[in-house]
């Protein structure tokens, strides 16, 4: 075992310096790895932080409430009565002022996308303090809060970043209504900083709502308590709404995305193999390379075997050597990249990609693969490479 | 070309090395041709848009409703040729995963002015007579299994039926097809009567509305009167032509739709490459064999020609399956993807654009071993043994 | 031997610069070729016989002097011109045959008959003579790795006379093989040489093979020694 060992390591060393000769066709193998990582890799980032926006906005300790089938909060619709009747939900917790219950309305408006200059749809989220206080990591980074009953608002930073015209201070048109400008929020990067938030009554007002809301969040002590919430929903023939944790709802419309991270990965695969083809032939150009060399060291006595894993080591070298550099090029131009795509409720959700240490593990895993299929056929070949070439002429 | 089996004989000497290459290529141009397709697709809208249509939704949003009253307000705007009118009914069929994109609209006005809508007379007279029925695209009928005929009920995830529940139970008066193969007709019209009548929001509101005048000239002028028209109300309108609505539309998409066919491109040219290059080195390898040709009197240009040939050769043989594999690949994507995407075609301009990269390709990776065969001194190129 | 000079090379000096240096091949060299020679050049490596031999083949040319060939001048030919005077004129016999791995050996030895108007079965008659010539015709389709180094060039030599060239120049053509099979080279090339009345130069550093030559001149240092000898 120990001269298997000591056989491929001297095997190794030769074809490592033997590299040079196949400088270019050896860097296309690198490269090609490389740019298969990235791909994939930016996919995946892609998914991961559309993904990761959405997950990180939903609490657990917060019931949802909409109406049934509605599937997004823009479609969902509840009615005072309705919102009063949610209120009386067995689990919802209560403090001084009464129950713990936000009802909110969610209108689309347009903004201009900085990237394209084009209209693209906003959320205009109308709420109260109480439901500002619901949002977990919410912070003032300038300005202050909206005065309630006044044609203030407040915009997410992720509004800020992708769209024109929302700077603090500035007056924005909407039809024939004028808003304000008058503070900057953060939540932490979740999917609410790609909000504009004001006051649910006056938005109620203006989009001629009367007293009518379309979705509710309560505070809860735990998950557990959605299951008395459902009995009670069912129970109540006035109420056509059904309930989940906020974190449910996000974690569904967080998978919105996930059909990128599918698309990354056929991408990535049909690309591989083309990228395995190109691997392939600098694998058999090394050994038809070497032929000489190999058949010379099995005359004096080195087993195949280790012509065998001098070639596989070869291979996988060079597919993960490509692979760091396409995780660090991906890296480098993706993560942390800001976009801005439709979510699921028909709005605008702004996030930045994340490369995640388990998305390397899965690039350079890709990288392994081609390594593993590129090496083995031609090191195959390289384990039978008759001796007697060894005794041929040079040419 | 008595030299023609020269160059297929260098094509083919390693059959292991011209399986891989064309391998290689054939990846490359399936996925060109595959992502142009879908990008063709979801540009459909744009590029089918009618220049003399024009799209008019609330200026806040076009998810905000106009009164009704509209129609008739703008029927009578000097310029105006026909008006309709649309409401998004938010569709879908028996499961909420299984979209359906239904509109509610005036019947009659809606067909003429999206005249490239072809419905057979009997089946249009059936859907204009029977309120209770649809008319249905032919690709989402595909899609969902629907004839002529058929009871489907569609559930909105917006609107309420005033009899309780979301579902209206519908029959299928009939199935419209495209007049052109990339017209758009995965989705399904109802009529809009019905729909105010049935629904509980009540209300009498429209989504948008969708005109034509009487000259594409007029398309600016339209727009301005329209809108002015309709200025400080307590629903402004925004006017657009339908191409430049539609384009607004895909690029709500964002610059993640950029990412995706950049991050696809640069696979694309990766893969030619690498490619590239091992064609490169392949000829290379053959500085001898050439050397030898010319000392027998090959003249520089013939072997310049030789080499050329058989670079473009190579780069038409992947090439070629590549793309016959992505027409193969999008006629069965087409029918999966039905309810998502309008007609996926691999068009004319595509076709062009991957035999340009071809001949590109041909060219790029032999004029280098090519140029170094023209130049090869036969003496240094020799007396290597 | 009353025939004429198929060659003359007349006070031909060839130099090469490498780098600062200037390398002297030849400084003032004279010679005559006549037609229906056989001809063997030894010497030295270093002694100017592969330079030489390119001279003769239109594969390089001199500095300075002229050469003719059947009367007309090629010292002063372009590239191209070159190249069809090969074509027409020359014959060419490698020590390592130089066959295309690709290609078949009637496919091989057709090779120069592209560079002629013939139709395609005016080609495959003359290739079918040629292959007889050598002894080969049963071997027309086999491909150079399935013959052995003797027969790969016997096809050699078959590719060098298909066109029926006047002049045949071999450099070491026996450099590659065995002895017997060798001499079997060299007899075939006198056979070519009486019998075809083909002109013939061989480059060798074998004077075994120089025996079966007309004339063996000997090169040193760029001159010929004994130069006389060309005179008999």
């Amino acid at each position: 075992m120990s001269n298997i060992m000591s056989q491929s390591t001297a095997v190794i060393v030769m074809n490592i310096r033997s590299l040079p000769r196949r400088l270019w066709m050896s860097l296309a193998m690198v490269f090609a790895s490389a740019v298969v990582v990235a791909i994939l890799l930016a996919f995946l980032a892609m998914a991961k932080g559309f993904e990761a926006t959405m997950q990180s906005a939903g609490s657990d300790d917060i019931a949802f409430f909409m109406r049934t089938g509605s599937a997004a909060e823009l479609n969902s619709s509840a009615s005072k009565e309705q919102v009063n009747l949610i209120e009386n939900a067995p689990g919802i917790i209560k403090d001084e002022q009464g129950q713990l219950v936000s009802p909110e309305l969610y209108v689309i408006v347009d903004g201009v996308k900085k990237s394209t200059q084009q209209e693209a749809n906003i959320p205009l989220r109308g709420l109260s303090q109480r439901g500002v206080d619901m949002r977990k990591g919410f912070t003032l980074m300038a300005g202050r809060m909206f005065t309630p009953g006044t044609d203030e608002l407040i915009v997410g930073a992720g509004i800020l970043r992708e769209f024109d015209g929302f700077d603090l201070g500035q007056e924005i048109h909407f039809g024939k209504y004028t808003w304000k400008v008058v503070g900057v929020f953060s939540t932490g990067g979740n999917v609410f900083e790609s909000e504009l938030w004001a006051d649910a009554k006056v938005i109620q007002n203006l989009y001629n709502r009367g007293s009518s809301y379309q979705t509710v969040r309560a505070r809860i002590g735990s998950p557990d308590d959605i299951a008395a919430i459902n009995d009670y929903l069912k129970s109540e023939p006035r109420l056509t709404h059904e309930v989940q944790t906020e974190s449910a709802y996000f974690a569904t419309q967080g998978k919105s995305l996930e059909y990128m991270a599918i698309f990354g990965w056929v991408i990535s695969s049909i690309m591989a193999l083309g990228a395995l083809a190109g691997a392939l032939n600098t694998m058999y150009t090394s050994v038809s390379d070497r032929a000489m060399e190999i058949a010379t060291l099995r005359a004096i006595g080195f087993s195949s075997m280790s012509a065998f894993i001098g070639t596989m080591v070869e291979a996988m070298t060079l597919a993960v050597l490509g692979s760091l550099v396409g995780a660090l090029v991906a890296f480098i131009f993706f993560d942390g990249l800001n976009a801005s795509t439709l979510g699921g409720s028909f709005t605008q959700v702004v996030f930045s990609f994340q490369l995640t240490s388990d998305l390397f593990v899965k690039g350079i895993t890709m990288a392994l693969v081609i390594g593993f299929i590129s090496g083995v056929f031609p090191a195959w070949r390289a384990a039978r490479v008759p001796v007697i070439v060894a005794f041929q002429s040079a040419r | 070309m008595k030299d023609l089996y020269l160059v297929y004989k260098n094509l083919t000497r390693k059959k292991m090395r011209l399986f891989l290459t064309t391998f290689a290529i054939f990846i490359a141009f399936l996925i060109f041709g595959a992502i142009m397709t879908l990008r063709g697709a979801l540009n459909s809208g744009v590029e089918m848009s009618a220049d003399n249509r024009l799209v008019v939704v609330h200026k806040t949003n076009f998810t905000n409703p106009l009164p009704y009253s509209y129609v008739n307000k703008t029927q009578a705007i000097e310029g105006v040729k026909q008006v309709t009118h649309a409401n998004w009914f938010g569709g879908y069929y028996q499961e909420p995963a299984n979209q359906v994109v239904t509109f509610a609209v005036d019947p009659e006005s809606y067909l003429e002015v999206y005249p490239e809508l072809v419905v057979e007379p009997t089946q249009r007279n059936a859907w204009l007579n029977n309120q209770a029925s649809v008319l249905v695209g032919e690709r989402i009928a595909l899609a969902n299994g629907w004839k002529v005929g058929d009871s489907i009920p569609l559930s909105s995830n917006i609107f309420s039926h005033k009899d309780g529940g979301q579902t209206w139970d519908f029959v299928i008066a009939g199935i419209f097809s495209g007049a052109e193969e990339k017209t758009d007709t995965s989705y399904v019209l109802f009529h809009y009567k019905y729909f105010n009548e049935t629904q509980s929001w009540g209300g009498d509101n429209i989504g948008w509305l969708i005109i034509t005048t009487l000259d594409p000239s007029m398309n600016e002028s339209v727009a301005k009167a329209i809108d002015s028209n309709f200025a400080n109300s307590n629903a402004e309108t925004d006017t657009s032509t339908e191409q430049a609505f539609n384009k607004a539309f895909i690029e709500q998409i964002g610059n993640i739709g950029l990412i995706i066919f950049g991050v696809v491109f640069m696979a694309f040219f990766t893969i030619l490459i690498v490619v590239g290059n091992t064609m490169v080195l392949a000829i290379r390898e053959r500085t001898a064999e050439i050397a030898v040709l010319k000392t027998l009197g090959f003249e520089s240009m013939r072997i310049f020609k030789m080499v050329l040939i058989e670079s473009c050769l190579l780069a038409f043989l992947g090439g070629l399956l590549g793309l016959g594999a992505a027409y193969l690949l999008i006629q069965v994507a087409s029918e999966y993807l039905a309810r998502f995407l309008p007609n996926l075609v691999l068009d004319q301009s595509i076709l062009l654009q991957a035999l340009g990269y071809m001949l590109l390709l041909g060219l790029v990776t032999g004029i280098a071993p090519a140029i170094s065969a023209l130049r090869l001194n036969i003496i240094t190129a020799f007396n290597r043994g | 031997m009353s025939s004429q000079n198929l060659f003359e090379l007349s006070q031909v000096a060839k130099r090469f610069t490498k780098g600062k240096e200037t390398i002297s091949i030849f400084h003032d060299l004279n010679m005559q070729i006549k037609e229906g020679d056989f001809l063997a050049i030894m010497g030295p490596s270093g002694s100017g016989k592969t330079t030489l031999l390119n001279l003769l083949g239109g594969v390089d040319q001199p500095t300075e002097g002229q050469i003719t060939f059947d009367g007309q001048r090629i010292d002063n030919l372009s590239e191209g011109q070159l190249a069809k005077w090969r074509a027409n004129n020359i014959g060419f016999i490698f020590q390592f045959y130089n066959l295309m791995p690709m290609l078949n050996a009637a496919r091989n030895v057709e090779l120069p008959l592209l560079l002629t108007n013939m139709s395609r079965s005016e080609r495959k008659q003359q290739v079918k003579v040629a292959l007889e010539l050598v002894g080969l015709s049963d071997r027309a389709s086999h491909m150079p790795s399935e013959m052995s180094g003797g027969q790969q060039q016997r096809v050699a030599i078959a590719r060098a006379v298909v066109s029926d060239p006047k002049f045949l120049l071999c450099d070491e053509p026996t450099g590659d093989l065995d002895r017997q099979t060798a001499d079997e080279i060299l007899q075939t090339l006198q056979l070519l040489n009486e019998k075809f009345g083909k002109t013939i130069v061989m480059v060798t550093h074998d004077p075994s093979a120089a025996k079966f030559a007309k004339h063996t001149v000997h090169l040193n240092k760029g001159e010929f020694v004994k130069a006389e000898e060309l005179l008999v």
